[in-house]
């Protein structure tokens, strides 16, 4: 065998693997409506909390599950039951990534949440802005 | 106008230092690119002294708090202890830019003084990347569009606050409180991670530009074997130091953050291991030309370290961009310098890529096409312009493989050590490739969004459900972290390592397999015997086999490496650098991999009657805890003591308990799946119920009272010895939220780890009587909940009768209805019911008092159709007990990760002086 097989050999295997890991691991962001016509299938729905709903999260009655509402981008309000206990910060965020699936009762099962918070490092003069 | 107390000077010497830095800088750039290396020489060193300024400047405004700087205001405030300034310096955009121009600097100023024959390209190039960064920190303003972030800003400079009344006071900074004081560094960068990490990172990102510019000026020159010696050295000081600092960042996430481990494959994380992968890659390639008279894959030796360095651009563009958005934990958010960054990277690619090509006219036609690509970006066609661009670059790079660097060599033997390197660093460059296409699908996104209608066009022709995904561009990369990462990771870790371990044994040019054989079988039964130990030690799984195939690969590759370390040690460590780092290497994935996939989290445990109120329950990973309340978790037993205030955290004291077994006597009684047993001879407990009904305890059917309230719970061990206490917190943190930072107990073979997902840091909010809580909730018959340590559950609903009616205060005319509630605490058991009344059309509110319960009950509607009810509950202070929710994890084995990054960083030095003396030798020799 050539040196040159065995490297052919590896790069079309881990081009193969490249590309199923690629296709089925990669999930789309898509709004509630996509969603919820196809319950079950995992999506990331992207969107903003709903204040005007309160955030549930009874620690006593389960430790990981905290329910909100979320506003998607085209501006749907579903329920969300969140597999985790209540994450530090969730009613300041400024935009939140769920992960998971719509489920036929009408709410949405997010298994992860990435959070969006207004300052990370760099942060802004909001305090000069409005208090002087 | 006079501002009264304002250091203006500052400002004005700061900027002028910016821009004599950056306009030296360039001076440097242009003579060196002439050849006038003794201008170029006192231009660059004028360029460091004025960078090392600015940075002395600006820690001499944190030392005089200087709140009138914006990057000090938002920075420091009184309160924080001065060995944070350090973090404080590079909390900030600005601060990480000269914190890699510092390093960068230093580099530099080494290649000058060591001085040898690529000294004036190796400058050209280091110095036209240090006028980039400058460029970073020039803060000018073109109408609206900024280049660079001012460091010298003042608060009322800056654009948000332009036109603001106070901004016209001239005795502001005293007459306005909020400049007596900054806004801090943000606490969750205030340990000492946060000292030592940036810093060896930067160090690493710094480094990988010396072997690229040797690999510019080899291409410039066209002396394309000559800069490998020098280059060698620098290559694996980048790999010791940047493979540190990318370990740091790890050690960090896990030992202060709440990630719930070191390595979460974050984009952030990822874009700095990439470069890494692929400066180790192109290291190894300079090794085997280093080791050979005609050299062999010369395009890729040329062209990993370029790219090393590009990808470090890359790094800085994703994190600092604000372009990964949502994706990342940790990126910044966009600052307004995406275009200036953007410029940066593509300005290096060009650069890089043309280089490659060794036609003048080439370079000139491609460069010209890549410039028509960026006006179309101009014009508009962001997406379009730069893929456009991407082309041309991958079009040069093509041809300069095929002609222009194309090696006539002949094949190597099989079995060289040569050949074997060769396949190693292209399954990690490969391994490097897949990770960055997972972490870059944000950035696919952008590009694919011109060609959505295309896409649809083709979807509809062919049917293909993929190409109506490309066509919407919205991928998002997955969370599931095997199929998104370890299914392409894990098999090529397990052919690197194999071949790691196999490789050290190979000669240069060719070997005798049947030799290397008999070496490489000791290791070879090693390794089986230890992973079968582990096999028969932890539990697998069936789908875990590549995870175990890449135990068994790196056990494979640290015994092979440590007998080669052994056997060739004669007292002298010099050549031993590479086998040491191996191990390392080695010992590093193994922590990894066993101490991730053997996981314990202890905390799935529960009180023993919440399981049966609710099956998501058994889900959980979280424990909750009462104050005071003595629970099993794992092999200890846990209790909630106190919580405590300590300056900025609030601590939380768990005592771990060593668990003892627990006897029992004969005619003992306990309760245990929901029935009443009596023990039928002394014996000691076993782990599970289940392994002691058959011989040791008889079933009682029909237990008398005066039994079942004798009976206790059955369990398995009792509290022992306190062991130890942890004391998890919760970081008070009124900027970002606040943060829990975790609390973790090392042993030898483990570690428990342990952190608060839910706690109270002050204490709730009451009425004037002390009652709290008052959230109504929906009940059917059957429900239950806690209140506190109370079981509350709906028994039945009972419409009240008329004899009742008078001790309750009804009209005759009301209609009411019963709730009967069981509250339960402990053994005590009583019922209560609050009243639904409706008089005529109207709800009568009935608060109930639960006497000596401290509870409070208001029904505020019945729903008929589904028999449910409304009722709000309160709870008083007085019998309020706090609770915690907690996460609690043992980590096996996870110390041989950190013996592999010291044995790792330790072998990378010493290959670095090994090279440093050779080249010290071989230039004697000449």
């Amino acid at each position: 065998m050539k040196r040159s097989h065995i490297v052919l050999l590896l790069l079309v295997a881990t081009t193969m693997g490249m590309f199923i890991s690629f296709i089925t691991s990669t999930s789309r962001s898509v709004g509630f409506d996509t969603a919820f016509s196809d319950p079950g299938v995992e999506y990331k729905v992207s969107g903003t909390l709903v204040a005007a709903h309160p955030v549930e999260y009874d620690a006593q009655v389960n430790t990981n599950l905290t329910k909100f509402h979320l506003q998607d981008k085209q501006g749907e309000i579903r329920e969300v039951w969140l597999q985790q206990s209540k994450p530090t910060g969730l009613e300041r965020s400024e935009s939140i990534d769920l992960y998971g699936h719509a489920t036929v009762e009408g709410h949405f099962h997010a298994t992860d949440m990435l959070m969006k918070c207004p300052s990370k490092y760099n942060e802004q003069n909001h305090l000069l802005e409005t208090d002087v | 106008m006079e501002y009264i107390g304002e250091w203006l000077w500052a400002a004005h010497i700061g900027r002028a230092l910016v821009a004599l830095g950056f306009v030296s800088a360039m001076v440097a750039t242009v003579s060196f690119v002439r050849g006038d290396i003794s201008l170029g020489r006192k231009a660059f060193q004028t360029h460091a002294l004025s960078t090392f300024a600015v940075i002395a400047l600006i820690f001499v405004l944190f030392f005089g708090h200087r709140y009138e700087f914006q990057y000090i205001w938002k920075h420091l405030n009184n309160e924080m202890p001065m060995r944070f300034v350090l973090s404080a310096f590079w909390g900030g955009q600005e601060g990480g830019f000269l914190l890699w121009m510092f390093w960068h600097n230093v580099l530099a100023l080494l290649v000058l003084w060591r001085a040898d024959g690529w000294q004036r390209e190796v400058m050209a190039i280091l110095s036209a990347i240090e006028m980039f960064l400058g460029v970073m920190l020039l803060g000018v303003y073109f109408g609206d569009f900024q280049l660079g972030l001012d460091p010298f800003l003042l608060v009322r400079q800056a654009p948000a606050n332009l036109g603001l009344p106070w901004t016209a006071r001239a005795d502001y900074l005293t007459s306005i409180p909020q400049f007596a004081d900054g806004q801090g560094l943000n606490p969750l960068l205030q340990n000492y991670w946060m000292t030592i990490h940036p810093p060896t990172l930067f160090l690493g990102f710094a480094a990988t530009s010396v072997p690229f510019a040797y690999a510019i000026g080899a291409l410039w020159r066209r002396d394309l074997t000559g800069w490998i010696q020098p280059a060698l050295p620098w290559s694996f000081f980048g790999v010791g130091i940047l493979g540190a600092g990318i370990l740091m960042g790890g050690a960090w996430a896990y030992e202060a953050l709440s990630f719930g481990g070191f390595w979460a494959w974050d984009p952030v994380e990822n874009s700095s291991l990439v470069p890494w992968m692929v400066l180790v890659a192109g290291a190894h390639l300079l090794l085997i030309n280093k080791n050979r008279k005609e050299p062999t894959a010369l395009f890729s030796t040329l062209y990993l370290p370029v790219l090393s360095f590009l990808l470090v651009l890359y790094s800085t563009f994703l994190t600092k961009s604000g372009i990964l958005g949502d994706t990342s934990v940790h990126s910044f958010v966009d600052s307004g310098i995406l275009p200036q960054l953007l410029a940066y990277l593509l300005s290096f690619v060009a650069l890089g890529h043309l280089m490659l090509l060794q036609n003048v006219d080439h370079r000139k036609a491609f460069g010209g096409l890549a410039l028509a690509s960026l006006a179309l970006v101009a014009a508009g066609f962001h997406a379009l312009g730069i893929l456009a661009f991407l082309a041309v670059m991958a079009a040069a790079a093509i041809r300069a493989f095929r002609r222009d660097l194309k090696t006539q060599t002949e094949d190597d033997a099989l079995w060289s050590r040569e050949f074997w390197m060769f396949v190693g660093s292209l399954l990690l460059v490969l391994g490097a490739i897949h990770i960055t296409w997972q972490t870059s699908i944000p950035v696919f996104n952008h590009f694919l969004a011109p060609f959505s209608s295309a896409f649809t066009w083709a979807a509809e022709l062919t049917g293909w459900d993929v190409l109506n995904t490309l066509a919407q561009h919205d991928m998002a990369p997955g969370t599931d972290l095997d199929r998104t990462y370890h299914l392409v990771q894990v098999p090529l870790a397990v052919l690197i390592f194999l071949m790691i371990g196999l490789t050290q044994w190979l000669k240069y040019k060719n070997t005798d397999i049947r030799t290397v054989r008999s070496k490489v079988l000791r290791a070879y039964i090693a390794a089986a015997v230890i992973t079968a130990a582990l096999l028969w030690a932890y539990d697998f799984e069936w789908h875990e086999v590549p995870r175990v195939a890449l135990i068994y690969a790196t056990l494979f590759a640290a015994f092979s490496n440590a007998d080669y370390f052994v056997q060739m040690w004669k007292g002298k460590l010099d050549a031993l650098g590479s086998p040491l780092a191996h191990v390392g290497f080695a010992l590093t994935i193994f922590g990894a991999v066993l101490s991730t996939a053997q996981k314990d989290i202890i905390s799935l445990n529960r009180i023993g009657d919440i399981s049966t109120l609710n099956e998501e329950l058994n889900n959980n990973t979280d424990l909750l805890m009462m104050q005071g309340d003595t629970l099993p978790m794992g092999p200890y037993f846990v209790s909630y003591r106190e919580r405590r205030q300590d300056g900025i955290h609030v601590l939380f004291d768990m005592d771990y308990f060593e668990r003892t077994p627990k006897s029992y006597a004969q005619g003992d009684l306990v309760l245990a799946e929901g029935m009443v047993w009596q023990a039928l001879e002394d014996h000691v407990a076993s782990p599970l119920f289940d392994q002691d009904v058959e011989d040791r305890w008889n079933f009682l059917p029909f237990p008398t009272k005066a039994q079942t309230q004798r009976a206790t719970r059955w369990v398995n061990g009792t509290a022992g010895e306190c062991a130890f206490t942890l004391s998890p917190r919760i970081q008070l943190n009124a900027r970002m939220g606040n943060a829990p930072e975790p609390d973790t107990r090392h042993f030898l073979t483990r570690d428990l780890y342990t952190h608060i997902k839910w706690g109270r840091v002050t204490p709730p909010e009451t009425d004037e009587e002390g009652w709290l809580g008052g959230q109504s909730s929906s009940f059917a018959v059957g429900d239950s909940m806690f209140v506190g340590g109370v079981l509350l559950t709906i028994d039945s609903l009972r419409v009240i009768r008329d004899e009742e009616r008078a001790d309750r205060g009804l009209l005759d005319d009301d209609l009411a209805l019963a709730a009967c509630l069981g509250l339960r605490r402990g053994r005590t058991v009583e019922m209560h019911d609050p009243l639904y009344i409706v008089r005529g059309n109207t709800v009568v509110p009935d608060l109930y008092e639960a006497e000596g319960w401290g509870l409070r009950f208001r029904i505020d509607a019945f729903n008929p159709a589904d028999e449910t009810l409304d009722m709000v509950v309160w709870e008083h202070e007085s019998v309020r007990r706090d609770f915690v929710v907690m996460q609690a994890v043992i980590f096996p084995q996870i110390n041989w990760l950190w013996i592999g990054c010291i044995l790792m960083t330790l072998g990378s030095f010493l290959a670095v002086r090994f090279r440093l003396r050779q080249r010290k030798t071989s230039r004697r020799g000449h």
